[in-house]
């Protein structure tokens, strides 16, 4: 099992911080059009999920699967957006997610009243905190691919 | 701050997170609108004067509220000693971690990881530094009228030299 990047969006679709652990496939584009490219897609499917949906959407789109790997989506209330990518064998990262979000996001950066919100996220005790946090769950093993 | 306030004895809030970092958001906006309206003299350092002050007249009010149930304190470093534990307690949800002095007036406390300061960096990250004097300011402040009402005037200031931690220095006014 392995953790690929985490993409984290405003409500506005600005990407606020990008990072990556094992990602062995590059997009050749440079890392705003790729932004770009995940956020419109992310808001296609979540329109696409809710319309089409025979129930009522409660949720709506949490994540997508692959050949090879899966995409989780994990929005808050207030709107943002935390794009995560793993492999298929992953477990439980809804609520990696929900704890990348709550000790991380609102500890690191809402808390820091150094740190502009709905701007790129430049602090770097929030980049430790993620990657520790990363690192300790059972969803990053680090293999050798 | 805290419904600790009510009673200092009563540790651990569990009343949710929400009245825990009212204080904190309060705290850092008073500091960017002081900081913002504050005249810019030209000069390389900040003007924090008004938020120390601001923490002065607050500090000057806390004691009231803290010592009501305390007896009178044996003298300077037992005074200092409550600053240390139950104050900072009650404002901070810790203890200082290290205090020092010289038996002159003068006294050092350290706290490892200072509660304002906790947020912006860790693990000796040098990227804040230079701002994080303006989130000591009011707590200067706060100490020094806190003493003042206590019958010790002296002047306070701060230090940081890795974050989170910081240390405050107390010169107490021998008259």
């Amino acid at each position: 099992m392995t953790v690929h990047n985490l993409y984290i969006f405003s409500r506005n679709g600005q990407l606020l911080f990008y990072t990556e652990w094992n990602r062995l496939n590059k997009s050749g584009m440079t890392q705003e059009e790729e932004a770009k490219l995940m956020y419109g897609m992310l808001f296609s499917i979540k329109s696409f999920v809710n319309k089409i949906s025979p129930l009522d959407p409660k949720e709506g789109f949490l994540y997508y699967k692959t050949s090879k790997y899966t995409l989780y989506c994990f929005e808050t209330v207030s709107g943002l957006k935390f794009v995560l990518n793993t492999d298929n064998g992953a477990q439980n990262v809804r609520e990696l997610l929900q704890q990348i979000y709550s000790q991380v996001y609102v500890e690191f950066v809402v808390k820091n009243p150094l740190c502009q919100l709905n701007q790129p996220i430049q602090s770097e005790l929030f980049r430790t905190k993620l990657d520790e946090l990363i690192k300790k769950s059972p969803i990053y093993l680090n293999r050798s691919l | 701050m805290k419904h600790q306030f009510v009673d200092p004895k009563s540790s651990s809030g569990n009343k949710g997170e929400a009245d825990e970092c009212l204080f904190e958001y309060l705290h850092a906006e008073i500091v960017n609108y002081v900081l913002t309206t504050s005249v810019n003299t030209g000069e390389k350092e900040e003007d924090l004067s008004r938020l120390e002050s601001m923490g002065f007249s607050v500090g000057y009010r806390i004691i009231e509220r803290l010592t009501r149930e305390w007896p009178r304190f044996k003298d300077e470093l037992d005074t200092i000693k409550f600053i240390c534990t139950d104050f900072w307690t009650s404002l901070y949800q810790k203890q200082i971690d290290n205090l020092r002095t010289n038996h002159h007036g003068t006294y050092m406390l350290q706290d490892n990881s200072f509660r304002l300061l906790a947020s912006i960096g860790g693990n000796g990250s040098k990227q804040y530094l230079r701002e994080s004097p303006r989130l000591l300011a009011f707590t200067c402040g706060l100490l020094r009228g806190s003493l003042a009402n206590l019958g010790i005037p002296c002047t306070v200031d701060a230090e940081v030299a890795a974050l989170p931690s910081c240390k405050f220095n107390v010169y107490v006014q021998r008259i």
